[in-house]
């Protein structure tokens, strides 16, 4: 042996050099001039079930209305629109509605959508086991639903609700053969749905992707686009960068790489959506009495009108945000156009505090009352974007200002979760995503305090009287009346200030055509990817 | 020779078994003392129309026996294990074994392949090293790779992809394989799986080349100034059988260690590289299962690790019996 052998390690390294060459000669990166026929958008997180009924996270949701149809469906303008259902008529003590669905419809497998389908998944959607927490509201008072004949459905309620048709955006599943095992979420069918909707499920890799194609035989006509895969990304500036190099051609991303994008050259060929979805993030103030100062109308009110939003949403949120009111979003039909968000007033907000009788005592900088100090804890959420820690921050800061001083606390969030249900908290902030109805019972109503989402304990008469009023008002001009009412005393009383609505940065291939920005996602809307088309001729600039 | 010799593998073998019940107990009762649970935790996106209501949530809390002691439902756990049933995940209802099944094959690829990257590198440079102490190559190396060893993993993934996969357009960015691999050759398809490890393959072993190099240098070095191998060299060894002979001979007790505790490491998933590549592996599972309170899927992930940990160690224990007479005399 002597003494010059090559180290072993070379002759690997230069084999895995070679290989790395050879494989990149055979992965040419993705072809930039030709239409590429399937949409591949990117997700952050896999989709929790493709069960199309079950498991309700957005992405979930997405795959659903890709897959399938249902009896309504909203469209960019938040009207509901028939889809399968051609027509409904609602019985005059508005408690039962019948509805008379589309005659031809196939689902992917051929077999024809009828009546008793329909009835099959709304009694799914109610069964614990499926998980269909999306509509479970919806048809909580919901006594019967039937199958007359093949193509009429009848549903009976114990009550009059104004907005019952929005559970009818429930994504319809084929009786055949979803129900052949008996808990969905575990079934089959799950891991190869079929749907009656515009594209067909073709396959799953599970944490890579879900591929889709478009279905020619769909009742509204074949989709322009030859089929839609969706990708699972985690990291967003992977996902970015994949967009840059034609991997990927729908993206949403965070305001960080909005920005980017709008710095960086090669981002300028992209397409650009903006677009606000029905969310709010507020800071809800615990008025079960815990803490005195929060039980009075004129402190909360002061809190808000010590935060100067607008320098804030510029130079922090990147101008991706706008002020908020109350939780009407200002993109929603139902909300009041008169009603403007709090402007940064810190003197009125001195004085609100002082006649709350909350004053500095003498040569301190924390306002007292009965010489208990106006200082609270605020609870939030670990957020992806951090974004929440920087708010909280920033309201520290605003409201140190008037004399009011506020810890942070931040926990991740099935721990925030629990800590906000057990009622230990003295204010908390988060975001909340509405659907497009105006009922928001579950939100104010006293009851709710007990079993419903008003975890805050906030009670008010006039405001329960204007909730059971609205959702019994069947009336359009009536009801917005109603809820213009009820905007109007939430502002008064602020039982949560609302800071922010965010909005949804979107970045596309540029030849990607039909994206429609809507309140509820440009997913979910009717005609949505539907109409979504390749640009004839070669790349954008 | 028979008694002790077949006494002590079923003994180490016995306390094994016992760690690895216990270990499973105090995950187990981890993941039920956090706040939450897989039903209260939801989406992680709140909206007002998806609540549900109490006494649904009770329901449901039931259908996944959450509603039991926690001593109980540790009890159904270990039934099932016992008869080779891992469960299913609450996330998505899948079972457990299929869901582990279908990314361990990933992150065993991805960590072998380092493994014998980080081995092939960090030997020769460790043995150059111990056999030259102190010259300027031995100073280099050894800045060389404590400075990669500082660099972060996702900064150092980013990096790589912006310059292999956006700018030169070498490699790909993310993912198992291309969206147009299925139509492919069994050959180039095998080419383009491997043109997509190799960025991940590299953020995750140049990290580990100071640690393996400096031990391996430690180690030679103490062997290669022992008396055998001044002997040797005496005798007129060359360098080559001296390093091999002898010395790397001598230094395998103390490598075996490392080496059990490697096999644990070749079933522990890397969440930065996983993300930051898009590869489903171990790691990510384990995160997300976390977050979602998705006991059966943690409890996998533990079983599997746990017993790669103490298979790890035994059967280094169990080596070194062989390797070094005074171990087994005891």
């Amino acid at each position: 042996m002597d003494t010059r052998t090559t180290p072993p390690g070379r002759r690997l390294l230069a084999a895995a050099a070679l290989l790395s060459i050879a494989a990149a000669a055979c992965v040419a990166p993705p072809d930039l001039d030709n239409a590429p026929g399937v949409v591949r958008a990117g997700l952050y997180t896999e989709p929790q079930s493709l069960s199309l009924l079950g498991k309700n996270d957005r992405n979930s949701g997405i795959v659903a209305r890709l897959v399938t149809d249902s009896v309504v469906q909203y469209d960019a303008r938040l009207e509901l629109q028939p889809m399968l259902a051609t027509s409904w008529e609602v019985s005059p003590d508005g408690r039962t509605v019948t509805f008379e669905l589309r005659d031809g419809v196939r689902w992917h497998d051929g077999a024809p959508v009828t009546a008793r389908d329909v009835v099959f998944t709304v009694e799914k959607s109610r069964e614990p086991a499926t998980e269909a927490n999306s509509f479970l509201s919806g048809f909580q008072d919901l006594v019967r639903v039937e199958a007359l004949d093949d193509l009429t459905v009848r549903a009976e309620y114990s009550k009059p609700y104004a907005d019952f048709l929005e559970a009818w955006t429930v994504p319809i599943i084929p009786e055949h053969l979803a129900g052949r095992d008996p808990d969905l979420l575990k079934s089959e069918f799950s891991r190869r749905p079929v749907g009656c909707g515009p594209f067909r499920f073709v396959r799953h890799e599970p944490g890579q992707e879900i591929v889709l194609e478009a279905n020619d035989d769909y009742w509204g006509g074949k989709p322009a686009v030859e089929g839609v895969t969706l990708q699972v990304v985690p990291d967003e500036r992977t996902a970015y960068q994949g967009l840059l190099r034609g991997d990927l051609h729908l993206l949403s991303v965070p305001p960080d790489i909005w920005a980017e994008a709008e710095a960086t050259p090669e981002a300028d060929r992209l397409g650009r959506l903006l677009f606000f979805r029905l969310n709010v993030w507020y800071v809800a103030w615990n008025q079960d009495g815990s803490h005195e100062a929060f039980t009075d109308p004129r402190v909360r009110r002061a809190m808000l009108l010590a935060l100067d939003r607008e320098p804030f949403i510029e130079k922090v949120l990147g101008g991706l945000g706008k002020a908020a009111a109350t939780t009407y979003h200002p993109d929603s039909v139902w909300a009041d156009p008169g009603i403007a968000p709090l402007p940064y007033d810190p003197a009125e907000a001195s004085r609100l505090l002082d006649e709350a009788g909350w004053r500095y005592p003498d040569g301190g900088s924390v306002r007292e009352r009965r010489s208990r100090p106006l200082e609270f804890t605020l609870l939030t959420p670990t957020s992806r974007q951090e974004i929440s820690g920087r708010i909280a921050a920033w309201i520290q800061q605003s409201l140190a200002e008037i004399g009011v001083r506020l810890e942070i606390e931040t926990l991740e969030f099935g721990a925030f979760l629990e800590r906000r249900r057990s009622g230990q908290f003295e204010a908390l902030m988060a975001s909340l995503t509405f659907t497009p109805i105006p009922d928001q019972y579950e939100l104010y109503h006293t009851s709710a305090a007990e079993d419903g989402f008003n975890f805050f304990s906030f009670s008010d008469p006039e405001v329960d009287r204007l909730l059971e009023r609205g959702r019994q008002t069947f009336d359009r001009a009536e009801r917005e009346a109603v809820y213009h009412r009820l905007q109007r005393r939430l502002e008064e009383l602020q039982p949560l200030s609302c800071l922010f609505h965010f909005a949804s940065p979107v970045l596309h291939d540029p030849r990607l055509r039909g994206l429609q920005p809507s309140p509820i996602d440009m997913w979910r809307i009717t005609p949505g990817p539907r109409a979504w088309s390749w640009e004839e001729s070669g790349p954008g600039p | 020779m028979n008694g002790p010799a077949i006494g002590r593998p079923a003994r180490r073998i016995g306390t094994g078994l016992l760690t690895l019940l216990l270990v499973t107990w105090v995950v187990f009762l981890l993941s039920h003392l956090v706040p939450g649970d897989a039903v209260s935790v939801g989406s992680g996106e709140e909206s007002i129309g998806q609540r549900i209501p109490p006494e649904r949530l009770t329901e449901l809390r039931a259908l996944y026996h959450l509603d039991e002691p926690v001593a109980r439902q540790y009890g159904m756990w270990l039934r099932d294990i016992v008869r080779g049933d891992l469960g299913r995940s609450f996330h998505d209802g899948r079972p457990v074994s299929e869901k582990l099944g279908e990314r361990l094959g990933i992150t065993l690829t991805l960590n072998a392949l380092s493994l014998a990257l980080m081995i092939a590198l960090a030997v020769p440079l460790g043995a150059a090293a111990a056999l030259w102490p102190g010259s300027r190559s031995d100073r280099w190396t050894g800045a060389a790779t404590y400075a990669l060893y500082a660099v972060p993993v996702f900064w150092a993934g980013l990096l790589l992809q912006i310059v292999f996969s956006v700018r030169l357009e070498w490699l790909p960015l993310y993912g198992l394989e291309s969206p147009e691999a299925r139509a492919l050759e069994m050959l180039p398809r095998i080419a383009d799986r491997g043109a997509h490890l190799v960025l991940p393959v590299l953020c995750l072993s140049y990290g580990g080349i100071a640690y393996l190099s400096r031990f391996v240098r430690a180690n030679l070095t103490e062997s290669l100034h022992g008396d055998a191998v001044r002997a040797a060299r005496a005798r007129g060894l060359s360098l080559g059988r001296l390093l091999f002979g002898h010395a790397f001979r001598q230094a395998s007790v103390p490598m075996l260690t490392l080496a059990g505790f490697l096999l644990p490491g070749l079933v522990g998933g890397s969440v930065i590289v996983e993300t930051v590549f898009a590869l489903p592996g171990l790691g990510r599972l384990f995160v997300d299962a976390v977050f979602q309170r998705d006991v059966p899927v943690i409890m996998g992930l533990t079983l599997l690790s746990g017993t790669a940990t103490l298979a790890g160690i035994v059967s280094a224990d169990l080596l070194y019996a062989v390797l070094d007479p005074r171990v087994r005399r005891g």
